[in-house]
Order: C-alpha cells, then sequence, then structure tokens
C-alpha cells in the first residue's frame, strides 16, 4: 500500500517536473528545507545461540544441556520520513524517523527429553530517531539532475518487544551514501524541488535488544520521494 | 527437606504452594499466606556437638558460610546473625532457630530437614530449625570430600527452605536399580535431590534460587526491575495441573520455573529478567511430585514435553501478555 503511494508520488511528481531547460541540480539553494518519505528494507541479523545449560552431576564444572537455542532478527521492511535542511549546496543537515518490524526468531532444538524442534518468534517494532550530514558529491555528478551524496549520522534506538510492555533502547550510528535525483528544481514557489533518492547505509546498533554488549551492523537500502520548499 | 536419593516430604503438614514462585504457604480462613519471616536478622544457633569428622566449630563455620551465600544476593533483602552455640536440639519448638547434627539412621535417605513453628494467621516464621543426619558422612573441606556429603551444599539448600522456599524441580534425574534417581544435572539448588558424595556445587546458588528468594523478600528495586510471565497450560482445552514451566532467557542463560498450581492449569513466573523467553513445559516426572507439591494436589503428568510456539516477553516491573501452552497427551 506504501509502495503504491510512494510511485504514485513519483509519477505526480515526473508531472510537474519542469521542461529540461529549466535548472539543474547545479542550480539548487542553501537554506532550503526537504521533506522526505520513503520505504526500504532493513537486513536480518544474526543475535547468538545460547544453551539452556543445567549443572552436571561432576566434580568438574561441566554442564548438561537442557536444550539449545539459536537466535536471529529477521529481515523486514523498513518506512521513513526525514527533514533536511541544506547549509550549504556541498552539506545537507537531516533529521529522520525510522520504523522496521523485525521478528525475533529463536530456533529451539536438541532438547534432552526428546521435544520436537521448532522456531518461535516474537514481532519487534524498531525505531531509529537519528541525525545526519549528507555531503553532496557535485563533482561527481551525473548528467544535470543526478548527485551522488555520502552521509555519516547517529541517534537513538528504540525496540518495543511484542505487546509493547518491554521497550529497550540504545544508539545508532550509521554510515552511506546513495544519490538524489531531481525532477523539478525552481527558484520560485511554495514548492521548489522534488525528486527521488536512493541510497543504502550501514547501521550500526549499540544497546537494545542483544545477547552481548558488542555493537550490531545491519543494512539498508531505500528510496524515497523528497520535495524541496 | 534434602533427600539423599528419594522423596519425603517434611512440611506438607501445613504447607502448600502458592499460585507463584514456589514458596512455602500455609492457608490462613480459605486464603493462602507465604512463609517468611518478619524481620531481619534472622537469628540462629548452632548445636554444640559435631559428628565424625566435623567438629562443632566446623559445623558452625559452614553454617556461617552458607548464610553468607543466601546473604549476598543483591536483590534480596536478607541478614543472618549467629546467637552462639547451644545444647537444645533442631524441632525443639522452644522460639530459636537451631542448626544441627542428629542421628537418624531411620531415615536412611535423608541428608537433613528443615521445620518451621509459624504463625498460621499471618505466616510469619517463628522460629525454623534444622538438622542433618549424622547417620552419613559430612565434609567441609574447601574442595569437598568424594567419600563424604558436603556440608555446606546442603546448608545451603535447607537455609533456602528456613527462608520459606519450597524444591525446585529444574534438574533431571535417572532411575537407578532399586527404585531410586540418581541426579543427572541439577539447574538449582532448591532442586530436591542432592548430587551426591564430594560434589560441592550446591554451595552456588543458580538463577532459579535467587529469583525466588528475591521474590520473597525483594531488595530495592528487584520488582520494578524484573518481569512475571502468567500463563495456562491446557490439554484438549482443559487445565493441567502439577506440570513445571520453565523461562529461558537466550540473553542471559537464565533458567528460572516454576509450577501450574491450580486445577485450570495457570502458572506464575517472577523475578525474570526482562525480555523474551522460551517457555518449556514438562511432566513432573524427574522426582516423586510429592517432593515439590502438596500430596493432596493433583499432578498431571500425562503429556509430552511442549515449548510455547511465540517468544514470551516479561516486561521491566510489569506481567507480560498471558502465555497459554497447549500440550499434546503422551502417545
Amino acid at each position: 500500500m506504501n509502495l503504491r503511494l510512494a510511485v504514485a508520488g513519483c509519477i505526480v511528481l515526473a508531472a510537474v517536473a519542469g521542461p529540461a531547460g529549466a535548472q539543474t541540480a547545479a542550480d539548487r539553494q542553501s537554506g532550503r528545507v526537504e521533506v522526505d518519505g520513503g520505504a526500504g528494507l532493513l537486513s536480518g541479523a544474526t543475535l547468538g545461540d545460547s544453551d539452556a545449560n543445567l549443572r552436571a552431576n561432576s566434580q568438574t564444572g561441566r554442564t548438561a544441556r537442557l536444550f539449545a537455542t539459536s537466535s536471529d532478527l529477521s529481515r523486514a521492511p523498513l518506512w521513513s520520513a526525514r527533514v533536511s535542511y541544506s547549509l550549504t549546496r556541498r552539506f545537507v543537515l537531516e533529521g529522520a524517523l525510522t520504523k522496521s518490524s523485525p521478528d525475533v526468531r529463536t530456533a529451539v532444538t536438541s532438547d534432552a527429553e526428546g521435544a520436537a524442534s521448532v522456531t518461535i518468534a516474537e514481532r519487534m517494532d524498531q525505531f531509529f530517531l537519528d541525525g545526519s550530514l549528507l555531503v553532496m558529491l557535485d563533482e561527481a555528478r551525473i548528467g544535470t539532475r543526478l548527485v551522488p551524496f555520502v552521509a555519516v549520522g547517529g541517534g537513538y534506538l528504540r525496540q518495543l518487544h511484542e505487546g509493547q510492555t518491554f521497550v529497550e533502547e540504545g544508539q545508532v550510528y550509521s554510515a552511506g551514501g546513495g544519490v538524489k535525483y531531481w525532477l523539478m528544481l525552481r527558484k520560485a514557489g511554495t514548492v521548489r524541488a522534488a525528486g527521488l533518492r536512493g541510497e543504502a547505509r550501514v547501521y550500526l546498533l549499540r544497546g537494545g535488544f542483544s545477547f552481548d554488549d558488542a555493537a550490531r551492523s545491519r543494512m539498508a537500502i531505500s528510496g524515497s520521494v523528497f520535495v524541496g520548499f | 527437606m534434602r533427600r539423599l536419593l528419594a522423596a519425603i516430604a517434611v512440611i506438607v503438614l501445613f504447607s502448600s504452594p502458592a499460585a507463584a514462585y514456589l514458596h512455602f504457604t500455609s492457608d490462613s480462613g480459605g486464603r493462602s499466606v507465604a512463609l517468611k519471616w518478619p524481620r531481619m536478622p534472622i537469628r540462629w544457633f548452632a548445636r554444640d556437638r559435631g559428628a565424625a569428622g566435623v567438629s562443632a566449630s566446623d559445623f558452625q563455620a559452614a553454617m556461617s558460610r552458607a548464610f553468607a551465600t543466601w546473604q549476598a544476593v543483591p536483590t534480596a533483602e536478607l541478614s543472618f546473625q549467629f546467637g552462639g552455640f547451644t545444647g537444645a536440639e533442631p524441632f525443639d519448638d522452644d522460639g530459636i532457630s537451631v542448626l544441627g547434627f542428629q542421628n537418624e539412621p531411620g531415615m536412611d535417605r535423608v541428608l537433613g530437614a528443615t521445620g518451621f513453628l509459624i504463625d498460621v494467621v499471618t505466616g510469619e516464621i517463628v522460629e525454623s530449625d534444622i538438622f542433618f543426619n549424622s547417620t552419613f558422612l559430612w565434609s567441609t573441606a574447601p574442595g569437598g570430600d568424594p567419600l563424604r556429603f558436603d556440608l555446606e551444599s546442603v546448608a545451603v539448600h535447607e537455609i533456602g527452605h528456613l527462608l520459606g522456599l519450597g524444591h525446585s524441580a529444574l534438574g533431571e534425574t535417572e532411575v537407578i536399580p532399586g527404585g531410586d534417581r540418581r541426579v543427572l544435572s541439577s539447574g538449582a539448588v532448591m532442586f530436591p535431590i542432592s548430587f551426591g558424595r564430594g560434589v560441592t556445587k550446591d554451595r552456588e546458588l543458580q538463577p532459579d534460587d535467587i529469583a525466588g528468594v528475591s521474590d520473597l523478600y525483594p531488595a530495592g528495586d528487584f520488582r520494578s526491575e524484573t518481569g512475571i510471565l502468567r500463563g495456562r497450560v491446557t490439554r484438549n482445552g482443559t487445565g493441567v495441573p502439577g506440570a513445571h514451566v520453565i523461562a529461558f532467557n537466550p540473553a542471559t542463560g537464565q533458567l528460572v520455573a516454576g509450577f501450574t498450581l491450580t486445577r485450570d492449569g495457570e502458572f506464575e513466573i517472577a523475578g525474570l529478567a526482562p525480555g523474551p523467553h522460551v517457555i518449556r513445559v514438562e511432566p513432573l516426572d524427574d522426582g516423586d511430585p510429592e517432593s515439590f507439591l502438596d500430596a493432596r494436589d493433583p499432578v498431571d503428568v500425562g503429556f509430552r514435553v511442549t515449548f510455547h510456539d511465540r517468544l514470551a516477553v516479561a516486561p521491566r516491573g510489569g506481567v507480560g501478555e498471558q502465555v497459554v501452552v497447549r500440550v499434546q497427551p503422551k502417545p
């Protein structure tokens, strides 16, 4: 449903795009605000293995496994909303809210009393609220409308477990890059720019739901539609 | 009560499990009240007689270490005070809590036992005595003695009873020739059957023990920092009483367990680290059911080990969503 809306948005923006003789990406101005909405995919991640151990009846420190588990976070669609402000033509500050709902999946195997192996799960709602600095690479511009960028950012991680009775918090850091394609750019009017954006980022998560204190990386790819004012 | 090999219940006269963690309770006008000490420190006395290979001062030192183990639980408000040596016997109902050896050759499967004097209206413990059966050989050696039972390990277990804890079923056993049981593994000091001679592992409390005692004597923010899971175990829509319900937190590796304690198959496990848990339900078949529950309580063991089909999330400071585990009958 949301993807359909995004596609519809692109068609409308393409329809309102100015003639080829209008301004190019190189003509964009600083001090402008853009809003952006999009969708994408967040990669899964391994959480780790964990055995349910009892103490074995021996003098040594040996354990006896009651059952074994292996857990991961599933790959999940993501939805994002951004607001950005161009400090200069090269540097853009951006705030974003990204939501995804991966499953926490745990495979239970090797039960000591022969119970059937199962994979059980819960749905988690995950939010990244972060800020980024985008560096527009005009020198690598492709044609008149397509400008690559790189981005780094950091912010707040919030995870709500199923039933929304338990919240875990942490930090999220990201680095990546992408391209922006201006369908429309003009000096006057309420809507002064519109276009498409595609990007790939690596997110580094600290805290939140994990089996240890180590940071975990997740890969995200996304596409979006932006409108500038 | 700590049994050597088989089940003998010593406290069933006035106890039945609460609808919570397995704590001893007393029925007061149809209301179940948990047995617990009303105030700290708990003052205890050591009997002034030792046993073969264990002097009275060795005994007192081992008991002090065992009390210190419980007192060190950071999430429980516990303190103990050694009152001195006494010539009084355990189980004298004299208002003082006495720990000591007694020779009970007729109790050839009982390493030790704990008794109480309680206020049956409030559930307050007035006195609790522990005896260790000097029919057996005991050791207080730091590393244990392969020919003797470790006094400190058994004392840690019995002091758990003294505090109001019942038995945990977190363990696996096998039946050996003669019909007795041998422990293969255990996940709680409060498991009712001893590891055996020479093993000192029960000197160290396990997460199940810590959750149980902390639920009974919570310190500071224990309740606001841990979660509770409640639910039912059913078979064909009917409650399964006496099922053993284990909650495993894959993130912490901790096992904490409880029982279905009503005919409707209801259970509650408190003191859980917040987060998702694997729920495993098994029949109570690693010991005589009366080792764990009141002999009058129905116990259904005719079902297969079953995992709940969802991860159950224990919230911080609250109760998770209701868990319903549907088990299948044994083939």
